[in-house]
């Protein structure tokens, strides 16, 4: 118990007694920690609105002109049963003269004599299926029943958006994996060298008979209460960042953030794991 | 207690010791002279297991330098104090703090840590200084609040690297007189200086003269 209380008070006052050194260390972790934070979140919201445009996707289903109301009705009955639909929209040939009328601003009935427009259904898709394999699969399953005359979806739509999620998806996940290392290395290196500053406690504490734990540890706690200061601090930038932007600036840029408390728990975790692993790199060069 | 079986070590320019051969029993004084370079820090180095030998070996008690393993060096350290020409000591701790610390890194409990320290700083004359820092003593100060840590832990044996190099004559001498009478409680001390006039201040120390890394007498 001793031993403990002694190394955790001389984590702490490790924190006061590196002054400058330790503060640049803080430093570098709040600017690493807001470079992720600001980093994830701008990627959530891009993932997001990409979801977003994804959710837009609707498949039309033209039905044959010939089929009777019977016929539609089980058709739909079909459709209702199928689990990959989140719903489904009936649009008769007369409400599709109506939304034909209000797209062109002009009545079927003025250009042709009769309504040429087919019954249809718009479908939506659960999320999961919202993809081009099961688009398509799903599509024909529905091709093959004989009152459909044709399934129609935006398919070039759907490539170019999976392209781009891939895209954005490994380029966020490559960029954070850097920044993730960038930050630890930075935490790590500022952190020696505020080891460096004060190594004659390490070659006393070795000359006394301390071991090697007993060496690191306080420079260990130094360094988690350091990466766990950066983060509470680059958290409240963050903080301030998005309270100026969803208060002041939304109208603007029409763009409201919105993180919950967990983002802000996560950021000190990180910040005060950055601090634990970058002092226990740090420290072992000083050890070996 | 600490036996030198025929130990090299050198390093860079041929420097260091060769075909050393000799023991120090428990409780002797023993002063290692030599010109700068002869080799007396690399021998003390070597009982401290800072260095290890090239060739033969180094016995300290039961620890062995050709089979000691890292994890063991703290505790051989626990049973050997060290004292240096530039004191070593923490300036951004005081006095009690710097004496303190060797008992915390021996896992010590705070009650007998308390105890110990301050009855080690009454014997070295600073009972009176324990809540000064390092620079706020005189040189000799210093190097008392050194021998205090290296013999707080109570270890069978004290060396010291050159302790009076950076003292006056006056100061050097009650220095020596503090290391004797330690050295009449029990403790081997083992001292290198190139201070001959220290010598006969304690009668009956052994002698051990090094030139260019080989003992040349023993008397």
């Amino acid at each position: 118990m001793t031993i403990l209380w002694f190394l955790f008070k001389e984590g702490f006052k490790g924190l006061i007694r590196s002054k400058y050194s330790g503060v640049f260390s803080i430093f570098i972790i709040t600017i690493s920690i807001m470079i992720l934070g600001f980093g994830y979140v701008a990627a959530r919201d891009t993932l997001f609105m990409v979801e977003n445009i994804r959710a837009q996707f609707d498949v039309d289903i033209f039905i044959k002109q010939t089929a009777s109301n019977e016929d539609i009705a089980s058709f739909e009955k079909k459709l209702t049963q199928m689990e990959e639909i989140e719903h489904l929209v009936y649009i008769s040939p007369e409400e599709a003269a109506v939304k034909f009328k209000n797209e062109f601003g002009e009545d079927i009935f003025d250009i042709l004599d009769y309504n040429p427009l087919p019954p249809s259904f718009t479908i939506r898709l659960k999320t999961i299926y919202r993809n081009l394999i099961s688009v398509e699969a799903i599509a024909n399953i529905i091709q093959s029943d004989p009152i459909v005359d044709e399934v129609k979806y935006r398919k070039n739509f759907l490539i170019i958006l999976e392209k781009y999620q891939r895209i954005i998806l490994f380029s966020v996940l490559g960029i954070f994996a850097v920044l993730t290392l960038i930050s630890i290395t930075l935490t790590s290196n500022s952190i020696k060298m505020t080891i460096f500053a004060r190594q004659d406690i390490i070659s006393t504490m070795k000359l006394i008979g301390a071991t090697n734990l007993f060496v690191k540890t306080p420079f260990v706690i130094e360094g988690t209460l350091e990466g766990g200061i950066g983060a509470l601090l680059a958290s409240l930038i963050i903080y301030g960042f998005f309270y100026v932007q969803n208060t002041y600036l939304q109208s603007f840029f029409d763009y409201r953030i919105v993180v919950s408390y967990r983002f802000y728990i996560g950021l000190f975790v990180l910040g005060t794991f950055m601090g634990l692993v970058g002092s226990k790199r740090a420290i072992k060069k000083f050890l070996d | 207690m600490i036996s030198f079986i025929n130990v090299k070590c050198t390093f860079h320019k041929n420097a260091g010791v060769k075909n050393l051969n000799f023991s120090i029993d428990d409780g002797e004084f023993v002063f290692l002279t030599g010109p700068s370079g002869a080799g007396k820090s690399t021998l003390l180095r070597l009982i401290y297991m800072d260095l290890f030998p090239e060739k033969g070996k180094v016995l300290v008690r039961d620890f062995d330098s050709a089979s000691i393993k890292d994890r063991e060096i703290p505790f051989l350290r626990r049973k050997v104090g060290m004292i240096f020409q530039d004191y070593q000591l923490l300036k951004d701790r005081n006095v009690y703090q710097n004496v303190a610390l060797a008992l915390y890194a021996s896992h010590y409990r705070t009650r007998e840590i308390k105890s110990r320290v301050y009855s080690i700083l009454n014997q070295v004359g600073l009972g009176h200084r324990v809540h000064h820092k390092p620079l706020e003593l005189s040189g000799g100060e210093q190097q008392r609040v050194a021998i205090a840590r290296a013999l707080v832990k109570e270890p069978i044996v004290l060396l010291a690297d050159e302790p009076t190099g950076n003292l006056d004559p006056r100061v050097s001498l009650e220095l020596i007189n503090l290391l004797n009478k330690i050295n009449k409680k029990g403790t081997a001390v083992i001292v290198a200086t190139h201070n001959y006039s220290l010598i006969p201040r304690v009668p009956g120390a052994r002698l051990i003269q090094m030139n260019e890394g080989e003992v040349t007498s023993i008397t």
